[in-house]
């Protein structure tokens, strides 16, 4: 699409004297319905559309973008980035480039088995609103006092094109569901649980969710922790990790860590540099033989998912952590060649007004042998957090820290009482060191990522199995 | 630009009229953009923007849609009418639907600075500026950005309101390097000041250099000086969920309050002012046509507003506070008066605590309680009788909001305007004195 401009950009930024230029057509669109309390608040309808030229000129890398799809138009957004350029040299130090790689010439879909329009929206919308009047059935005691939900369906068109010969088309549907959820009990206060939903695909990736099973499940599984939840112990003692946190953990203290522009030090002042140095990679260890994180975009049905990254740089997993070694960072063709290597297709970029970053795209734990039972059979005190609200890690990606909403006491190898905010907060190292056993269940969770300046929120998948950690001391947020 | 935005949200509202739509609201922006990233002391990216798009609002038996496109020209306007037409019919009554309120606004004028217009595509030379500073205070590598913007906007309702505005933006932020300790500091403007640029290296190489005698200290309640970074990304939360909107939607801790309640310390106010013409965030009018007014959310530790747009005012039976957001109402600029503290003075106050220069990533545990954790960057000073003695390495400060508002026991005279990426809401904030706040790290 557009690809009579896009060319043009390419053609006329190299006779202006650019060692490189790339034009990426990028069109977001996609619509949403808001639901308060089972009550529309209302629709609306996005869409972001318009071409990003990156160029290397003088040896300084520059941006710029436009919505103007004429000539004209992608005309001056080359001029205004060879401009910015021209004017960088006072702080340019040494010569931009990017990697050389094989780039893709390919054109690929996500296939939607049931397309977004087939679906009235009053269906969808009676899903939603249905749930205030059917959650509250399952509860005991506390009340639902808010329940606010929102419904995104979106494509994503890309049309790349870059002076060394990549031409990368796509199209990729996505679908996303949230729902904000407050109990509320007289004497305990309010309890609150955000969860979210995503994929690529069409409504049947909606259908196959069950949010109204998942929600009332939730909801049931929640309320005693508001209820009853009671203090963690204070000595330390054997800890399981549910999936939903682990695949948090690995976003940020693996996935995050290993992003190479990162390691570098370009996003210091923003989301900040990274514990690991580039004399590390492939030579020091930062957990046990159980520690193997991958980011694999190839995902089928995954909320990252691509082929081709926003360079026509083709797609593969990436082993992150292997075996506890520090072993494969994240990068674009930008880091790649910082580092003097090849990229690994990790360049992502948010909409057409956004420069491709080091990104991430399914990011998981990989799984072991062991069933939920097994993990637990022989603790005699413990505890199990399933699922969490409040998590942070520090700029270097080492202190990191995830309180607990649906959690419970583990003793004599059987969940017992919910635990009321157990608060996990270890470091990098500790955490990949002190992981002992993993469930054989791989489950991913979905998040928008968010890096870069002007910050750029990405579709991603986190996941890994259920896990059991040696034993640690277990903090408790204020209350 | 001026004729060329307000002719197409004016045309967008006859049109909209014409097919049958009762309620029309087209905002139509305009941005140039021009930002200047650096890392290890260099340039790692210039970047510039130019986008026109649409916002509009439709309403139509109480049904309500939003819509936003990138818009050209004329023809695009009746493209994006005819293709909501049966999509707005399926959506069903909305329970915030009001009618548009009568056009009040007045739009300020004097918020361009040619310079920011004039420097914008050489803005690499200004952010230098910013490096050299640093570096001449002793930073020996830093990171940071430099942006320059002009915004236009217009404003059509259907309702009559047909207003114009523009203004310029400054946002400079830098992170200076010194040994293992590292120091921020940040400025947003609608004035490129070439000295501001200049203090903001500065000080963030004063802050990389305080000490570098490296204390461990355990995790426990210290009475602590946040400088105005923390202030700002923390009550720029305070400020965002007092959005009523965010009251409706369970996000936000006055859910438990009522107007009167003592919520903070009795020195301590938090005002939203979008007439504070050099704050970035200043407006003559909201998305609805209204009048901005200045008005405190917090007045010398009462709660005292939320901040509304019709529809939440109709919902829960006020007026509208000039907020809108047509959905959600915002806060424009964040100031907090000033004590009596010089920054020397609160330091000295303090006989066991600590100085935090600087924070990111603030989650809740619960947005109703208000139970949040947020972790400090850059350094923390190690305060003891005093006199800074070291600094520390990454700690944690986990609380909750009413904790934080209610201890804050000074604020500094001298007030800073920030704005970064992690203060996204203009602030005018001085350093606050707080007691006894919990700080964290990590057990294992």
């Amino acid at each position: 699409m557009y690809e009579d401009i896009l060319y043009y950009a390419i053609d006329y930024g190299l006779s202006q004297g650019a060692a490189y230029v790339e034009a990426r057509y990028h069109k977001n669109r996609g619509s949403e319905v808001v639901i308060r309390n089972g009550a529309v608040v209302g629709a609306g309808v996005m869409s972001k559309e318009g071409v990003g030229v990156r160029v290397i000129y003088d040896g300084a890398l520059a941006f710029s973008s436009t919505t103007d799809l004429t000539r004209e138009g992608v005309r001056r957004a080359v001029d205004k980035a060879i401009s910015l350029a021209r004017s960088s040299k006072p702080l340019i130090k040494w010569e931009h480039a990017l990697s050389e790689e094989r780039v893709g010439k390919a054109k690929y879909e996500v296939v939607i088995k049931e397309n977004f329009e087939d679906v009235p929206l009053e269906d969808k919308i009676k899903i939603m609103v249905g749930l205030w009047s059917e959650l509250p059935k399952v509860l005991k005691e506390a009340k639902l006092v808010s329940l606010f939900e929102a419904y995104i369906e979106s494509i994503e068109e890309k049309t790349l094109v870059t002076s060394d010969g990549a031409h990368v088309v796509s199209r990729i549907p996505r679908i996303f569901y949230e729902a904000n959820i407050v109990l509320s009990q007289s004497q305990r206060g309010t309890l609150q649980r955000f969860i979210e939903f995503g994929g690529s695909g069409g409504y049947e990736v909606f259908r196959s969710w069950r949010i109204e099973d998942q929600l009332r499940e939730e909801i049931r599984s929640i309320e005693p922790v508001l209820l009853k939840g009671v203090e963690p112990p204070k000595e330390p003692i054997d800890v399981v990790v549910g999936s939903e946190v682990v695949g948090l953990i690995v976003h940020e203290s693996a996935g995050h860590p290993m992003e190479a522009d990162r390691i570098w030090g370009r996003e210091a002042a923003q989301a900040g540099e990274s514990y690991v140095k580039p004399e590390m990679l492939g030579r020091e260890r930062i957990g046990n033989e159980n520690a193997t994180v991958i980011d694999d975009p190839a995902v089928p049905g995954s909320y990252g998912f691509y082929l081709y990254d926003d360079e026509g740089v083709p797609a593969r997993p990436r082993y992150i952590y292997y075996k506890g070694l520090i072993n494969e960072p994240l990068h674009n063709r930008w880091s790649a060649a910082v580092f003097g290597t090849k990229s690994n297709a990790a360049a992502r970029a948010m909409d057409f007004a956004s420069e491709p970053l080091v990104r991430m795209a399914n990011t998981y734990l990989e799984p072991g042998d062991r069933t939920f039972e097994e993990l637990i059979e022989d603790i005699e005190l413990g505890i199990y957090v399933k699922s969490y609200m409040e998590w942070n890690i520090d700029d270097i990606r080492w202190g990191q820290r995830y309180v607990g909403l649906e959690s419970y006491m583990i003793r004599k190898g059987e969940l017992a009482e919910p635990v009321l905010y157990p608060a996990l907060e270890f470091t990098t190292k500790s955490f990949y060191s002190s992981i002992v056993a993993k469930g054989k269940e791989l489950r991913f969770y979905t998040g928008t990522c968010g890096k870069g300046e002007p910050a750029q929120g990405v579709p991603v998948w986190f996941g890994g199995p259920d896990v059991r950690l040696s034993k640690m001391r277990v903090g408790v947020a204020p209350r | 630009m001026k004729e060329f935005l307000l002719e197409l949200a004016k045309l967008t509202v006859e049109k909209g009229k014409g097919l049958g739509y009762d309620d029309i609201v087209a905002k139509v922006v305009n941005t140039d953009e021009a930002m200047v990233k650096v890392a290890n002391s260099q340039l790692t990216v210039a970047q510039s923007w130019r986008i026109i798009k649409l916002e509009l609002y439709l309403a139509k038996d109480r049904r309500i849609v939003l819509i936003e496109t990138p818009i050209k020209d004329k023809k695009d306007v009746s493209q994006v009418l005819s293709n909501i037409g049966n999509y707005i019919k399926s959506v069903k009554e909305s329970e915030m639907y009001a009618p548009l309120p009568e056009p009040s606004g007045k739009p300020l004028d004097e918020l361009i600075d040619p310079k920011v217009i004039d420097s914008m595509y050489q803005s690499p030379e200004a952010a230098a500026e910013m490096v050299s500073a640093a570096h001449s205070e002793g930073a020996e590598k830093t990171a940071g950005t430099l942006t320059l913007a002009v915004e236009r906007k217009a404003l059509a309702t259907s309702a009559g309101a047909e207003f114009y505005e523009e203004g310029t933006s400054v946002e400079a932020y830098l992170r200076a390097f010194h040994r293992d300790n590292s120091g921020h500091w940040a400025y947003g403007s609608r004035v490129l000041d070439l000295n501001a640029l200049r203090e903001v290296g500065r000080k963030a190489a004063y802050y990389a250099k305080l000490s570098t005698n490296v204390v461990d200290v355990p995790p426990g309640r210290y009475d602590a000086v946040l400088s105005p970074l923390v202030v700002g990304n923390l009550m720029d939360l305070v400020a965002n969920t007092a959005s009523a909107f965010a009251v409706l939607a369970g996000f936000s801790m006055f859910m438990k309050f009522k107007r009167g309640d003592l919520v903070a310390s009795e020195k301590f106010s938090l005002i939203d002012d979008p007439l504070e013409k050099v704050l970035p965030g200043s407006t003559g009018f909201d998305d609805e046509g209204i009048a901005t007014k200045t008005k405190p959310i917090i007045k010398e530790g009462r709660f005292e507003n939320l901040l509304h747009n019709s529809k939440t005012a109709a919902v829960m039976k006020t007026e509208s506070t000039g907020n809108a957001g047509i959905i959600m109402p915002q806060p424009w600029n964040v100031i907090i008066p000033g004590g009596d503290y010089s920054e020397e003075e609160m330091i000295k106050e303090i006989k066991n605590g600590l100085l935090v220069v600087n924070n990111w990533y603030t989650r809740l545990q619960n947005y109703v309680e208000g139970i949040f954790s947020t972790v400090t960057r850059d350094a923390v000073y190690r305060i003891s009788n005093g006199e800074i003695v070291g600094v520390v390495r990454r700690l944690r400060i986990a609380d909750t909001f009413p904790n934080l508002l209610k201890n804050i026991a000074g604020l500094s005279k001298n007030l800073y305007d920030v704005k970064w990426w992690e203060v996204r809401i203009p602030s005018r904030i001085p350093y606050i004195l707080v007691k006894n706040i919990n700080f964290t790290k990590p057990t294992v």
